[in-house]
């Protein structure tokens, strides 16, 4: 008690340290954080007043009232429906982000595949399959993505055969038709019993999960392998197939077909789609093999003798043992590598591939010119797809740290 | 008893796979029926590749021609360089006045000559030679390009640029032969190395004075014609923009990097979303934004021309991008620097540039060559909004009327020079990576 009381008088006793105004750190964290907000806060008002002003005297217009409006111009590729004239802004808003979107998901397909098998090859054992790797590498990374787009645009896409003379990838079938115009190809449209065929695949997939676990769960207990590859594969494939032929075959395709001057029918993507898809695909795998590189290199080497020293096959040293370890490492590489890729995908405007920026950011704002909405508009459908990105990022990364420690 | 022996045993020789061509080809191309397989298949697409490159590209090509037409004359399968060789004044310097080259040249030899000392190591301060560079020579180059009347602010600018030159080069020099910097070199051969400091200073004070009084006399002396930005071009006009690019993102960089980790919420919070915006939108759209709404921007009457919008907009997309490679630097900083800073009293400014900033710069110097690489590709995109840069000017060649329709050459031409350049680079930042960490403790 006496204890408690002799302490708060210390406490009253001990001199004030010297307040001295202009040393005080807060007094300071203040000062400076106030400065620096007025000064932010006065450039941003002083922008808008300019922007107001500016806007005024040039009578240009304002606000989000054309979205509503409709839009007189029609675009060569679009995944919605949309007619020039009745279509409005907001339509071409969404072709031109669905575009976008669907360029960037193909694309960053295909340069995971091609970046993680150059990645892997960079690291074979073979001298020359390595350096062609290390050569494909350096290559493509220090040519500018603009003009590896405009070149496979101008010197490849644009340089094939034309429409009468067009190469027909499908063997002589007819349904994959490339020429100067684009690339066509068949489309399947169902028939009417057609959903028994996906009932069929979804129930061979959850098959095959079900069989896979209880594999594992049997190798677990016993320590017995049993295959599941084979025959996971022939449900997948064969039960669809004999409930497909069962029902009578109900698929249909639209082949495309020469009438007059150009290919009907089918499906068909522009040469710019497909000389965007490939520059994209080809520049980003050779950024996602250094880093898949970069990942297995970082796993140590002990770990992968030891896998060799448990009689483990090179094979399932590299699945089992390699590449979890090596995930960590490179996922975040790779993940912003796919934010790239969405980035880049907007250099289509090189080429006049119709995507955000082109359709919407540049042709829709010198027809209807509501320049700081529309430019507003596209920066921020980039902001949420990167930030959404990013979100599934920080998630995934959350999980490996636990998974660590 | 022991067994001795006399004579030493002779080292039995490396296996022969071990020594020979056959052994290295046996271990490295043919060690199993797969790797064979993968050796002949790798090595007849090689053939094709390069074989098909040669005869398009050498054997069938045409160096030498007047028009598109006259190289389809020569052959019709093999690439027309003819048109690329007639166009390399246009694809390096632009439209800029032909007789006027030489101030480009002469520009870009300065350059290379003021930064010179950096790569030599018996030369003195480094960092002084590298902001020198930074400070004075935007100036000088600047004038050199476009020319003009000189202003008075210009004319100052350029006599301290000349002065700044003019010691460094002599610093080298001294450095080279005596291993002193200048003013040591100065002091010591006139005898005065005994006396007191403050003289010694005002003594350098007085030199650098006289000298910069001499050379403010002799720029008055001379001008050069003006050329208006719309003639830059080609590859001078993209080495300008990134190299303004670069040389500014650092600063900029450093400074939101240090906003983003400051403990103070208001300044964190603003470079975070500043970093962020920019970070995560393409160049394009701020390239858009820049030539879109920056006029909207200005006060009524204020024009800035379009290099000037282009190059804003560079400098603020690459400051963001430079200052998460800062924060990546700051952050392999060990904690104990920052507390061992504080113990002896430093305040923030004294922590970050004395002791936080130079070590962390070290490590960056290879990300930062690596993000002049990425910079130097991306302002190809100024191409698309109307800028003749080097991909504009190659792009060009086939509206010229002789070289109608000729598109793919110049690509070609264009990919291979940014090759040499970045790739170069690259090699030499692998190599900075390598000798800085051999330099480190860790």
């Amino acid at each position: 008690m006496t204890d408690i009381t002799d302490r708060k008088a210390e406490v009253r006793v001990r001199p004030k340290e010297e307040f001295n105004f202009f040393q005080d750190q807060r007094v300071r964290s203040a000062f400076y954080q106030i400065l620096t907000a007025g000064l932010v806060g006065w450039m941003v008002w002083y922008l808008i007043s300019n922007t107001a002003h500016n806007l005024e005297v040039r009578g240009m217009n304002t606000g989000f009232s054309f979205i509503n409006a409709t839009a007189g111009f029609d675009t060569d590729f679009k995944l919605v429906e949309y007619k020039p004239g009745v279509g409005t802004y907001g339509d071409i808003f969404i072709i031109g982000a669905l575009n976008t979107l669907l360029i960037s998901f193909l694309a960053i397909i295909v340069s995971t595949v091609l970046g993680f098998l150059i990645g892997v090859l960079r690291l074979s054992s073979n001298w020359l399959v390595s350096k062609v790797a290390l050569a494909y590498v350096e290559v493509f990374r220090n040519i500018p993505l603009l003009i590896q787009i405009v070149f496979w645009y101008i010197g490849v896409f644009s340089l094939l055969p034309v429409v009468k003379k067009s190469l027909d990838l499908s063997f002589g079938a007819e349904r994959v038709i490339l020429n100067n115009r684009g690339l066509y190809f068949a489309t399947p449209i169902p028939g009417d019993l057609f959903w028994m065929t996906l009932v069929a695949l979804a129930m061979a997939v959850i098959g095959a999960i079900i069989y896979r676990r209880r594999a594992h769960k049997r190798q677990d207990a016993s320590g017995e392998q049993t295959k599941t590859l084979l025959p996971s594969l022939a449900a997948i494939i064969f039960l669809p197939l004999i409930v497909f032929f069962a029902t009578g075959m109900p698929l249909e395709w639209d082949i495309p077909t020469l009438q007059g001057f150009n290919f009907e029918g089918g499906t068909s993507v522009p040469p710019a789609f497909l000389a965007l898809l490939v520059a994209l695909s080809i520049y980003h795998a050779a950024h996602i093999a250094e880093s898949v590189r970069a990942g297995i290199l970082s796993v140590n080497r002990g770990q992968s003798d030891a896998a060799m020293a448990i009689g483990l096959k090179s094979g399932k040293v590299m699945g089992l043992v390699i590449i979890p370890q090596a995930m960590p490492a490179i996922v975040p590489p790779l993940i912003s590598n796919w934010m790239n890729t969405v980035k880049n995908s907007s250099l289509a405007i090189a080429i006049g591939y119709s995507d955000i920026v082109s359709l919407f950011m540049q042709t829709a704002l010198n027809q209807a010119g509501y320049a700081v909405e529309m430019v507003g508009m596209t920066m921020a459908f980039y902001m949420f797809i990167s930030l959404t990105i990013s979100f599934f990022l920080n998630i995934y990364n959350k999980r490996v740290q636990l998974v660590e420690r | 008893m022991a067994i001795i022996k006399a004579t030493k045993t002779p080292t039995r020789p490396a296996p022969i796979s071990e020594t020979s061509v056959l052994g290295w080809l046996q271990k490295n191309l043919f060690s199993s029926p797969l790797n064979t397989l993968l050796t002949v298949i790798t090595t007849y697409i090689i053939y094709l590749t390069l074989y098909g490159v040669y005869v398009w590209g050498f054997t069938d090509a045409t160096f030498v021609a007047d028009t598109r037409r006259e190289c389809y004359g020569n052959s019709l399968t093999g690439a027309c360089w003819a048109g690329v060789i007639d166009w390399l004044d246009n694809i390096f310097y632009g439209r800029y006045p032909r007789e006027e080259l030489w101030r480009i040249n002469f520009g870009g030899l300065l350059l290379a000559f003021w930064m010179a000392p950096l790569w030599i190591t018996r030369a003195k301060g480094k960092v002084l030679v590298g902001a020198s560079v930074v400070v004075f020579y935007p100036f000088l180059a600047g004038y050199l390009f476009s020319g003009g009347d000189k202003g008075l602010f210009m004319q100052v600018m350029i006599s301290a640029a000349i002065v700044a030159f003019v010691i460094n080069m002599t610093n080298a020099i001294a450095g080279l032969l005596k291993q002193q910097s200048i003013a040591q070199f100065i002091i010591t051969s006139l005898g005065k190395a005994n006396a007191a400091d403050k003289s010694q200073r005002n003594f350098l004070i007085g030199i650098v004075a006289i000298g910069f009084g001499a050379a403010f006399l002799w720029q008055s002396s001379w001008t050069v014609e003006f050329v208006p930005w719309t003639k830059w071009g080609g590859l001078f006009l993209t080495l300008v923009i990134s190299g303004i690019g670069i040389a500014s993102a650092l600063p900029g960089g450093i400074i939101l990097a240090l906003g983003r980790r400051s403990k103070l919420p208001v300044l964190r919070v603003l470079s975070t979303g500043f970093i962020e915006i920019f970070r995560s939108v393409p160049l394009i759209t701020v390239l858009f934004m820049a030539t879109t709404m920056f006029p909207l921007f200005m006060p009524e009457g204020f024009v800035l021309n379009k290099l000037v919008q282009v190059i804003i907009a560079v400098v603020l997309f690459n400051a963001c991008y430079m200052a998460e490679t800062v924060r990546a630097g700051l952050q392999a900083i060990p904690k104990g620097q920052f507390e061992g800073a504080h113990t002896i009293g430093l305040g923030y400014w004294g922590t970050m540039g004395l002791i936080i900033m130079p070590q962390a710069l070290k490590h960056m110097i290879p990300n930062i060559v690596g993000s002049f690489i990425g910079l130097l590709k991306d302002t190809t995109l100024v191409s698309i909004i109307g800028l003749f840069d080097i991909l504009g000017m190659l792009r060009s060649i086939s509206k010229d009327i002789p070289w109608l329709g000729l598109h793919k050459e110049p690509l070609i031409f264009g990919a291979i020079l940014f090759f040499i350049i970045c790739f170069a680079m690259s090699k030499y930042s692998r190599h900075l990576e390598v000798k800085l960490s051999a330099g480190s403790n860790h």
